[in-house]
């Protein structure tokens, strides 16, 4: 090929572009070009294209592979029941025993139990309380009885019996 | 006397008897206290006798803890004392207790060292 052919070559390519297209039909997009093809659609299509064959192309292991992971899935499914499952069993145990502890609550209330429970302490706390109050208060009425006595024929003789028997106690605990 | 003893039937008796002696209203209360509570051979009878009496803030019974030597701020019992001592400094009114102290210190009839403790008590008491 001479110089000269190969310049028209060349100037053919350059200024008459549609020879090296191999679809010049109309595309949607006219501005996306690849490798000098307007493409039909807004799609790339690679140009090294695979067939995937899904019936041919899956071999026996992978079948096993995607069986094992379907399975996977449906135990999963099993389990997360079988867990709601016992989720709710758990949560019905938990409202019986409730309601049956509420149940005896109310059982207990409507009984004298409580009734026994509130006079024992009502008893304990009189008897203390009592008690206590009426030991100062004996004592408080024994001294102003006293305090009205005459010092030199009643509580003369009385506090001199006093003070030897506290003499003899103190002498008997030495 | 430890402080179960301080417990005990017959000392609460005693106590009580004291007690009602420092309310009484009978005058020859001072006699009695004077006569069984500051002679008695324990010392915590003696503290509440002379309590008793300081509280009666009577002259007669001021008298007794102030002038009377071995009785009250005399008493031989540090603790009795200084009990009594506590007890003259705590009077809401102590116009009668100064009147008595001084009474002791200017009177040359009592001992020196009965006089020179009412000397002691009077200036705390002043400075209270």
């Amino acid at each position: 090929m001479s110089t000269i052919e190969r310049i028209n070559q060349l100037s053919h390519r350059i200024f008459n572009t549609t020879l090296n297209e191999k679809n010049v039909s109309r595309s949607s997009n006219p501005f996306a070009n690849f490798q000098k093809n307007v493409l039909n659609a807004d799609v790339l299509e690679l140009s090294s294209k695979k067939d995937i064959n899904i019936s041919g192309g899956i071999t026996q292991g992978t079948k096993r592979i995607y069986s094992t992971f379907v399975g996977s899935i449906n135990d999963f499914g099993k389990r997360f029941y079988e867990g709601i499952e016992s989720i709710k069993e758990f949560g019905m145990r938990m409202k019986n025993s409730m309601v049956s502890a509420w149940n005896k609550v109310c059982e207990i209330g409507n009984t004298d139990v409580v009734e026994g429970l509130k006079n024992g302490y009502n008893a304990v706390k009189n008897v203390l309380t009592a008690d206590v109050g009426k030991l100062f208060n004996t004592r408080e009425k024994e001294i102003t009885k006293m305090a009205k006595m005459d010092p030199q024929t009643q509580i003369k003789p009385m506090f001199a019996e006093s003070l030897k028997a506290l003499e003899e106690e103190l002498v008997q605990a030495a | 006397m430890d402080t179960i003893m301080k417990s005990t039937k017959n000392f609460n008796r005693v106590s009580d008897i004291i007690d009602s002696l420092t309310i009484n209203p009978n005058p020859d209360s001072v006699a009695v206290l004077e006569e069984i509570g500051t002679n008695s051979s324990i010392d915590e009878v003696r503290e509440m006798t002379a309590r008793a009496l300081v509280k009666r803030n009577e002259p007669a019974s001021l008298s007794v803890v102030i002038s009377h030597k071995g009785k009250g701020i005399n008493d031989m019992s540090t603790v009795v004392a200084m009990s009594t001592i506590n007890c003259l400094l705590s009077l809401e009114d102590k116009e009668l207790a100064m009147k008595v102290l001084e009474d002791t210190i200017s009177d040359e009839g009592f001992e020196e060292d009965v006089r020179e403790n009412a000397r002691s008590v009077k200036a705390l008491m002043a400075l209270s």
